[in-house]
């Protein structure tokens, strides 16, 4: 498969590689003609120097010779740009000045200038050849000059040349990557922002993305994704109303069997139906337990029954409100319930009935776990960023290794021997997350209990 | 005593018949909307229990049309919903008091006879609490029948701890009870009227149970 890149990346590879590809090109190109006409150049300077001894070439009593003082001579052979080498022969070859071993023009060709190349002392040189009449209008003959110079002059002046006509380009491209690389950031910018909103968002969050701001380019995407969102957020929902159904169906037969179980433990007079029943009447328990949990489950997952909207709240108010509905249970389990809250300073920002049913939920374990005769207390404390709300209980506590099991569905922690039906601590930690909060279950004080921490963020 | 059971689900509605038969009601049962509302337009009952989910007509049409015809029997809403606005549609629509499914068949008993005693204008003035008996008018307590010293403070502690038996009472509700809106309120004093009820009723077996941090709750006596 091929691997999928970047957008970014792919650009610029997109742009790089012809553009590296072209300059390439251009560099073949450019040197090609910086050779040609630095040679140009340079052929012509040749030329020069060997009209200049031409000049110069003077035939006197049938003796020919350059008239050039030495120092002239001397001049051609260290220049500043690489050493020339000449020689100037007579009409019958004879030889008049310069170097004897600059060979002869590699063909008999009567062209008045002629340019080539030849090898000299293991150099490569090229070589000006011009015939010039030794003496003008007098038909005694041509001299033969011949003017050469090393062939690397003009290779490091060609180089030189397309260095300079190569790094602007080289340049360009660089700075042409650096404008694609920017330009794409500032492009995908939307999609950056995107990508954070998506990724900050909470799970249950199945609202449509924001697509105002996103390129055109992108929002036919966004578009797919919100529709399946929707499409996604209505299967939720239909689940979650399913769940709500089917509990508030068994509530009405669970009524009447639960009716009817005290009805009969009340008539029966016969003691091993009492046994019967009392039985009955615990299964009974059990099951409402069961359906309402499962409905709240629902609830907290979805707002479907009555929707999910956050209002300010004074947590201490709601808790001791809730506490006090608990005080006859806890009572009739002989359990000592008590609560303890600042009147003010626990502000949050919450859906209060999910509250008081995660409220409901700790207490309804605490109270049921805890010995007859045992302590159970509700706290309310305002820190400085959060509200904790704590349910400390004196009963046979959790062992630190099961601790973070107990908030998964349907676990029961091993050899309570009480009937439960472990959705309790799954809801609260459902609402605890859904209002932003963080749960957590730690041992009582003195090694005695649970306490259960829950701490939701303050409302400024 | 007459009431009107309407309930579509056969074994909850005959579970309700016979506990409140058996506690000497005479009990109609109707089993959906229309039924329902057919008996009551002919026979007069003293309280009707009505579930909101029936078929034909369902509970609150039921309730609308009886309050539309101007009857002020008192109604318990029995409800298998606990959402809200259940609650609040009910009461407003003029249910008088609501249970949601399923309900302690006492705690049904309850409601019923509350529901009843208020129908009946100008209920009795005396409050009962086992052994113990407070008469709101004479302002007067009584323990098996003796009568028992009280101050005016300590009747009103006692008087509304009574009235809200078996729930909790917390300070700011006795203080209040106890001194009009600009006195200054002593939780000290709360406790002190506590503490003295608690001496002078604990050998009798009434217990005023301190709730820590929420109040006081004047415990259920078996038999209440």
């Amino acid at each position: 498969m091929r691997k999928s890149g970047t957008l970014r990346r792919q650009l610029i590879l997109w742009l790089v590689t012809p553009l590296l590809l072209l300059w390439l090109i251009s560099t073949v190109v450019d040197y090609d003609i910086a050779k040609r006409f630095v040679n140009l150049a340079y052929d012509r300077a040749l030329l020069e120097v060997a009209l200049d001894i031409g000049r110069n070439i003077k035939n006197v009593n049938q003796q020919t010779y350059v008239d050039l003082p030495d120092v002239a001579l001397q001049m051609l052979q260290s220049r500043e740009s690489g050493r020339l080498y000449y020689l100037v022969t007579g009409p019958d070859g004879e030889y008049i000045s310069g170097e004897p071993q600059l060979a002869d023009p590699p063909d008999d060709s009567s062209d008045r200038i002629r340019y080539y190349d030849e090898e000299f002392q293991g150099r490569e040189i090229r070589v000006v050849a011009l015939r010039v009449p030794v003496q003008p209008g007098s038909g005694k003959g041509v001299a033969l000059i011949r003017v050469g110079e090393r062939v690397t002059v003009r290779t490091e002046s060609a180089g030189q040349l397309l260095l300079r006509l190569v790094l602007p380009q080289a340049v360009l491209i660089f700075f042409a990557v650096l404008a694609v690389w920017y330009g794409v950031g500032r492009g995908l910018a939307p999609l950056a922002s995107l990508k954070r909103e998506i990724e900050h968002r909470s799970h249950r969050d199945l609202s449509p993305l924001p697509q105002e701001q996103a390129p055109q380019e992108v929002q036919p995407l966004i578009r797919a994704m919100n529709d399946l969102l929707e499409r996604l957020s209505l299967a939720i929902a239909a689940q979650q109303r399913f769940i709500a159904d089917a509990a508030h169906q068994l509530r009405t037969p669970v009524a009447g069997l639960k009716t009817q179980t005290e009805l009969a433990l009340r008539q029966s007079q016969s003691d091993a139906a009492q046994v019967t029943l009392r039985q009955l009447q615990v299964a009974t328990e059990h099951t409402i337990r069961l359906i309402n949990q499962l409905l709240s489950l629902a609830r907290a997952e979805h707002g479907v029954t009555h929707g999910y909207a956050t209002q300010p709240l004074d947590l201490s108010a709601l808790a001791r409100e809730t506490t006090t509905d608990w005080v006859p249970r806890a009572l009739a389990r002989d359990i000592d319930l008590g609560f303890d809250a600042p009147s003010d300073g626990a502000r949050i920002e919450g859906d209060p009935f999910l509250i008081k049913e995660m409220l409901g939920n700790l207490l309804d374990n605490a109270v049921r776990y805890t010995q007859p005769g045992g302590q159970v207390t509700v706290r309310v404390a305002p820190q400085a960023r959060d509200v904790i709300l704590s349910v400390e209980d004196s009963g046979p506590g959790i062992p630190e290794a099961e601790r973070e099991r107990v908030f998964e569905r349907f676990y029961r922690a091993l050899g309570t021997g009480v009937e439960g039906c472990g959705l309790g601590l799954a809801i609260v930690r459902e609402i605890v997350l859904r209002h932003g909060g963080r749960v957590s279950l730690e041992g009582g004080g003195d090694g005695i209990g649970t306490v259960v921490r829950v701490s939701l963020p303050r409302a400024a | 005593m007459r009431i009107l059971i309407v309930e579509d689900d056969p074994v909850l509605a005959d579970g309700l018949t016979r506990s409140l038969r058996a506690a000497d009601y005479a009990v109609d049962c109707a089993n959906d909307g229309a039924a329902a509302d057919h008996v009551l337009a002919a026979q007069h009952y003293d309280l009707m229990i009505l579930d909101l989910g029936l078929p034909k007509l369902d509970g609150f049409e039921v309730l609308r049309r009886l309050r539309r015809r101007g009857s002020r029997v008192p109604v318990l809403v029995l409800t298998a919903r606990d959402a809200l606005d259940d609650r609040v549609k009910g009461l407003d629509l003029g249910a008088d008091d609501y249970l949601t499914k399923p309900f302690d068949l006492p705690e049904l008993e309850a409601r019923v006879r509350a529901l009843i005693r208020r129908g009946q204008s100008g209920g009795a003035s005396v409050l009962t609490h086992g052994a113990l008996a407070l008469d709101t008018a004479g302002r007067r307590a009584t323990l098996n029948g003796e009568p028992i010293e009280l101050s005016a403070r300590e009747l009103g502690v006692l008087e509304v701890l009574m009235l809200r038996s078996g729930r909790v009472v917390n300070k700011e509700q006795l203080a209040e009870q106890l001194y009009g809106w600009d006195e200054e309120v002593g939780a000290n004093a709360i406790e002190v009227y506590v503490h003295r009820l608690r001496r002078k009723l604990e050998p009798a077996g009434v217990t005023i149970r301190t709730i820590r941090g929420l109040g006081y709750l004047l415990e259920k006596s078996p038999h209440a």
